[in-house]
């Protein structure tokens, strides 16, 4: 009984100390140094307040997300460049849609919806099927959606409607008591429409990845696609679906992105792919597929938003430096995760 | 036990372009029973077990599987039907925890979500199973080679399989974790599974197959009760011809006052080796007898600037060195055919032309690039001394037979023209007959005045052809024996530490 | 020595084949639509020949500078996302010594502030340097090569913007127009540069045994380590090759707008040049290369776009065609379907040989 007992803390600390879990330490701990040396710096213009915060989350919901899907597709060891300009076409295709030819926005969305999901099937099928590398299939389906665009048009266009228009004017602010009353806290503070989705998003991601089969095929195949065969799991299946879930990823993002700008425009979201790619990895999420984690991408998302965050309250600073603190982090990041595969391998060998 | 047959595979036959695989070969599989599959490379086993798997498609014949005919179109397929395999190489996925590679595909649910309790639960009673006390919620690559085989053999047994085919699983495993692989299958087969043994060991088939069924090339030679069928025997029905040429080997000649080539003094480095002292004379083969991960391999890298020696000194000729890569060696005129031929020796998609002369290449620099001329004729010269079976020299290495790869790998080292060459499991998982011929070109190059070290795990083969033998344990040198007149057991008591230097065992 | 027995399947088995034979198509189609596509004129005035074909060649030659570098990354088995970037950079920096102050001389003219020379071997020079952090990081950190690149790729336009402070200077300097837009023998320069460099790189790759050593370590980089190669120069070179390619390519390019423009030059570029190395016939798991079959592949890509301009569709619609026939283009040279046409082949040169073997 009693060593029963013992068993089952060591469990718990064990898994807590499990080393699949360090890149996603890692991830934490580097944003709440940043958070924590914006605090300082900048704590006296408002750096610490709950609104910096949670703006930083609703200015790059659209990238996290297509991070969502994004995770599930690097997990399995491949890579999709489409998304920023699938994004962009959902974009074309509501605002075309319903500011031109007068089509409800919900109808736009449900077509866009069908095309990208589509395309990424697709794509998933030339991969699996046809042995081409995710790299150029999916940079085929980019320049594809991109072209795609711009026969739509090649202006952008405003999007109108009251569903959009409330959509993106709905927030649900932050409340507190006061004096037995609720009363809106200050600076004021709400969530909207994007923010909710993303986490609505991530949810959906962490119940795929952890609580179902295919989740954990996904896993596997990232992990040894020749063994996940061998093994009897659904490859096809699963790899396939993986990409149709990020091409419905990225539609969501390009609803978002239409909702945060109001219009769509056949350039919008260039580059897009690799900002949504550099949020994933920053996460914690390798490349070489088989590791990563909704919660890095989460964190991984903010880490990304705070450096846009700091240049603005430092005011100084012109915004390249952004692309550069970006490349400076993903510098940091992956040598962390070097440090850690060869750490981990010397235990191993150790043992 | 009854005579049952639970799979029966009748006329098997497969073409492959060019040649025929498998030519009317009949095989019996008794409900518990271990049957051994017994073959030179190229003998049709893997061929016959990949057609049970259903990766390969058979022209004529028929399976069946507890009296009903079955095709299987895929290893999934295979599974389904109660077929399992465990390879060679661990085919799991090293990021998912141990209970996971167990249970991926087949999770236990609840409401319709993964219930991880009840699947780790379910891990750790499995692994128990196999006397395996381990944290199941590791990720794999935690773990060792040994543990991780064993984790491919739990997940093939749990899906209540019928058949379970273990193709080579014992080649990354020392000797107690071999006999507990022995204790699981002697238990599985109690259960009345059937098991499909295939091993390049010999002793482990008499160790525990109750019977066993010899292909050469393509052709069924029998099947025979293991116990009514001698080693001698089965090795000459395995190569069709007599072992005359193994067992006639000669001895390399060294004069005792024949020089020191490469001398180590007390070399070590932390959690790698310790203090190491050895030295190989002139045309002298010293082999390196020990368990795997003795320091067997680890010693020997450090000759070739894979492993670098943080205490004590290498001298080359009188010369002490240092190697910082394995090129600054290579300049030395050191050469070392690694163990994982597949990993670490072959370049698969180049030519055997291009493999050939890639290390004499390497040492020139690539600013002296040898003409295509010079190159193939370096290639015609080794693939005739060898006698690598190839249509012409510009077959990609990838396509030949483990024994073909292994001598073009001797071959690139035979073409730097070295004066050490270290071998390291250079026969592992190659055919009698090719064993034989690389212990052959090892003695002769020893003739022409090479320095040889010869690591192996089979007792045989180093006593056969060593002059001097290196026993190593547990990362120390533990002793160095003559190779004339010790015995396999001399070897087995001082890796076990019982007896010390050169006393004989009961 | 035996000379190899040509064979049609073996020929259907090559994806170079493939990437021909889509080109020729390409072409085709052009000559059935405006035979003229093909027509070439002497324009005594430049010195120059001008014609559709001339005007591919001409725009394609950045994209094949750099995908000459590609090959042999690919072919190593990574990818350099960095390249676009890297052109940014070295125009940013040509403009940078060509105008240095420009607060002192704040009128573009025919002049340069600091030696022609520093304006060449700066950018040049830097970027070649970019390289080798690239391939610093993947041969000594041990990173994969789709990711240290990316972190040049993210960083690097910011680089060039804070190089010039986020501004876009012009010249007139006639010797730098010369590199974009002038002529030798006729051709415009960046036809002659590119073919420059393609010679050079291919005599660098076949004429030592660098090419070999090269597929070796991308095919196996252990055994090649074992084998006595030096892996990690293999790499380090490669990529300060492939920087120092993305710096000439980068000249070019600002020399044809005689400007910078660190938001735009180079944009994709690393997507263009991995489409003509993957066109061409090299594998993107690495090992064996083709140098031709790049520069085939770089064509290919130029055909399109020129396709499009000149038969007038919408020139924001190039993507989409692009997609469309570079989606043939890799569905053709995919593995099954080689196969399947080999097989096809095959199958008939059998049926023929057995009816001639009938007639005998």
């Amino acid at each position: 009984m009693l060593k029963k007992q013992t068993m089952k803390k060591q469990s718990l600390l064990s898994k807590a100390a499990n080393p699949k879990y360090i890149m996603v330490y890692a991830t934490i701990g580097i944003f709440l140094i940043i958070y924590l040396f914006g605090a300082v710096a900048y704590g006296s213009k408002g750096f610490t307040t709950l609104r910096t915060f949670v703006n930083m989350f609703i200015d790059n919901a659209y990238y996290g997300i297509s991070a969502v899907g994004m995770t599930m597709v690097l997990i399995t060891g491949g890579i999709d460049l489409s998304v920023g300009a699938v994004a962009s076409l959902t974009g074309m295709f509501i605002a075309y849609g319903n500011t031109v030819l007068g089509l409800h926005p919900l109808v736009c969305i449900l077509a866009a919806m069908v095309v990208g999901v589509g395309l990424g099937l697709l794509m998933g099928a030339t991969i699996h099927y046809l042995n081409v590398p995710p790299f150029i299939t999916t940079l085929t389906g980019m320049f594809l959606a991109r072209g795609v665009c711009s026969l739509i048009s090649r202006e952008s266009i405003n999007i109108s409607h009251p569903m959009m228009d409330a959509l993106a004017q709905w927030k649900v602010y932050f409340m507190h008591l006061k004096d037995g009353e609720w009363v809106k806290i200050k600076p004021i503070c709400f969530i909207n429409f994007n923010l909710l989705l993303f986490l609505i998003m991530i949810v959906v991601g962490i119940v795929l990845l952890q609580k179902t089969r295919f989740g954990r095929n996904v896993y596997a195949i990232g992990g040894n696609e020749q063994s996940a065969k061998l093994m009897g799991l659904p490859v096809a299946k699963t790899k396939i679906l993986v990409y149709g879930f990020n091409g419905f990823c990225s539609v969501l993002a390009g609803v978002a992105y239409a909702l945060y700008v109001k219009s769509g425009w056949n350039l919008a979201l260039q580059g897009g792919e690799l900002e949504v790619i550099t949020c994933a990895v920053i996460g914690g999420t390798l490349l070489t597929g088989g590791v990563g984690y909704m919660i890095g991408t989460l964190f991984g998302v903010l880490l990304k938003s705070i450096i846009p965050a700091l240049i603005t309250f430092n005011g100084n600073l012109l915004s390249w430096w952004g692309k550069i603190a970006t490349g400076a982090l993903l510098l940091l990041f992956i040598c962390i995760q070097r440090i850690v595969v060869t750490y981990t391998g010397k235990r191993k060998a150790k043992k | 036990m009854p005579q049952e047959a639970i799979l029966e595979m009748k006329g098997i036959e497969i073409q492959f372009p060019g040649v025929k695989a498998l030519d009317k070969v009949d095989f019996t599989l008794n409900k518990g029973e271990i049957h051994a599959l017994l073959g030179e490379n190229g003998a049709g086993k893997s061929t016959l077990i990949k057609c049970l798997t259903g990766v390969h498609h058979m022209d004529a014949g028929k399976i069946l599987l507890d009296g009903e005919e079955i095709v299987p179109t895929s290893p999934q397929d295979a599974i389904k039907m109660g077929i399992s395999t465990v390879f060679q190489e661990v085919n799991l996925c090293q990021n998912l925890s141990v209970a996971e590679n167990i249970f991926v595909g087949r999770q236990p649910m609840k409401r319709h979500q993964i219930d991880w309790k009840e699947l780790n639960r379910r891990a750790a009673a499995l692994m128990s199973r196999f006397h395996l006390d381990i944290d199941v919620t590791r990720p794999l690559s935690y773990y060792s080679t040994a543990i991780q085989q064993m984790v491919s053999i739990a997940r093939a047994v749990d899906i209540q399989a019928k058949i379970l085919i273990l193709d080579e699983p014992t080649s990354s495993l020392d000797e107690n974790e071999v006999q507990l692989l022995f204790e699981v299958m002697r238990e599985l087969k109690a259960d009345g599974m059937g098991i499909i043994f295939i091993t390049h060991f010999l002793d482990q088939v008499f160790a525990v197959s109750d019977r066993l069924t010899i292909l050469r090339n393509g052709h069924l030679i029998g099947t025979f009760q293991a116990s009514e069928i001698s080693k001698l025997e089965l090795v000459t029905q395995m190569i069709g011809k007599d072992m005359d040429v193994i067992f006639n080997l000669k001895r390399a000649e060294v004069a005792d006052d024949a020089p020191y080539t490469l001398t180590a003094s007390r070399i070590g480095a932390p959690g790698v080796i310790s203090s190491v002292s050895l030295n190989l004379k002139k045309g002298e083969l010293m082999g390196f007898a020990g368990l795997l991960g003795s320091g067997r391999t680890e010693t020997a890298e450090m000759f070739f600037g894979i492993g670098h020696p943080t205490t004590g000194e290498i001298t080359m000729d009188g010369q002490p060195v240092s190697f910082r890569e394995p090129c600054d060696a290579i300049a030395k005129r050191i050469a070392f055919c690694p163990e994982d031929r597949k990993r670490d020796g072959i370049i698969g998609d180049l030519s055997i032309r291009e493999n050939i002369m890639l290390a004499v290449q390497a040492r020139k620099g690539f600013m002296h690039p040898m003409s295509h001329q010079e190159q193939s004729e370096l290639a015609e010269k080794y693939i005739k001394l060898l006698g690598i079976a190839t249509p012409n020299a510009e077959k990609k290495v990838g396509e030949l037979s483990g024994g073909n790869q292994q001598k073009v790998i001797l071959a690139r080292w035979m073409a730097t023209d070295p004066e050490v060459l270290i071998l390291d499991e250079p026969t592992r998982g190659i055919d009698v007959g090719a064993k034989a011929e690389i212990q052959r070109l090892m003695l002769e190059m020893c003739g022409e005045g090479v320095s040889v070290i010869f690591i192996s795990s089979e007792l045989d083969e180093i006593i056969r052809c060593s002059n001097r033998i290196v026993v190593m344990r547990d990362r120390e040198k533990v002793g160095e024996v003559d190779g004339e007149s010790c015995t396999q057991q001399t070897i087995l008591n001082i890796i076990a530490g019982g007896a010390k230097e050169g006393e004989e065992a009961v | 020595m035996k000379k190899k027995k040509f064979s049609l399947s073996d020929l259907m088995r090559s994806k170079i084949t493939w990437a021909v034979i889509a080109e020729l198509l390409i072409l085709l189609v052009c000559f059935i639509i405006r035979p003229e596509f093909f027509s070439i004129s002497y324009q005594p005035t430049t010195g120059m020949l001008y014609g559709s074909l001339i005007d591919i060649l001409n725009r394609s030659a950045e994209i094949t500078i750099i995908a000459m570098g590609m090959t042999l990354v690919i072919a190593l088995g990574g990818t350099d996302l960095s390249v676009g970037a890297l052109v940014a950079v070295s125009g940013a920096i040509a403009l940078k010594f060509l105008r240095w102050d420009v607060s002192a001389y704040p009128t573009p003219g025919d002049y340069t502030i600091y030696p022609f020379v520093l304006v060449l071997l700066v950018p040049l020079a830097v970027c070649t340097l970019m390289g080798l952090f690239n391939g610093v990081m993947i041969a000594n950190v041990g990173m994969q090569p789709i990711i240290a690149t990316l972190i040049l790729m993210v960083a690097g336009r910011g680089v060039a913007q804070i190089l010039t402070n986020g501004k876009q200077f012009t010249t007139l300097y006639t010797p730098f127009r010369f590199i974009g837009q002038g002529s030798l023998f006729c051709l415009p320069m960046p036809i002659v540069i590119s073919a420059i460099v393609v010679a050079a790189v291919a005599l660098f790759t076949r004429k030592t045994a660098f090419g070999t050593m090269v597929e070796s370590v991308g095919i196996n980089p252990s055994a090649s380590r074992l084998s006595g190669i030096n892996a990690k120069a293999v790499i380090l070179i490669v990529f300060a090759l492939t920087g120092l390619l993305s710096g000439i390519a980068g000249l070019i390019y600002s020399s044809r707008i005689m400007s910078n423009d660190s938001n735009n030059a180079g944009l994709n570029y690393e997507m263009d040049a991995i489409l003509a190395v993957v066109i061409g016939g090299t594998n993107m798991s690495g090992g064996k290369f083709s140098l031709a079959g790049t520069v085939i592949g770089s064509i290919i890509i130029r055909t399109i776009v020129t396709f499009v301009y000149y038969f007038g569709i919408v020139s924001e619609a190039t993507m989409a065609f692009k997609a469309l026939i570079i989606a043939v283009v890799i569905v053709l040279q995919s593995e099954p379907a080689r196969e399947w046409f080999a097989k096809r082949a095959k199958n008939r040169q059998d049926r023929m040989s057995a009816a001639v073997k009938g007639d005998a």
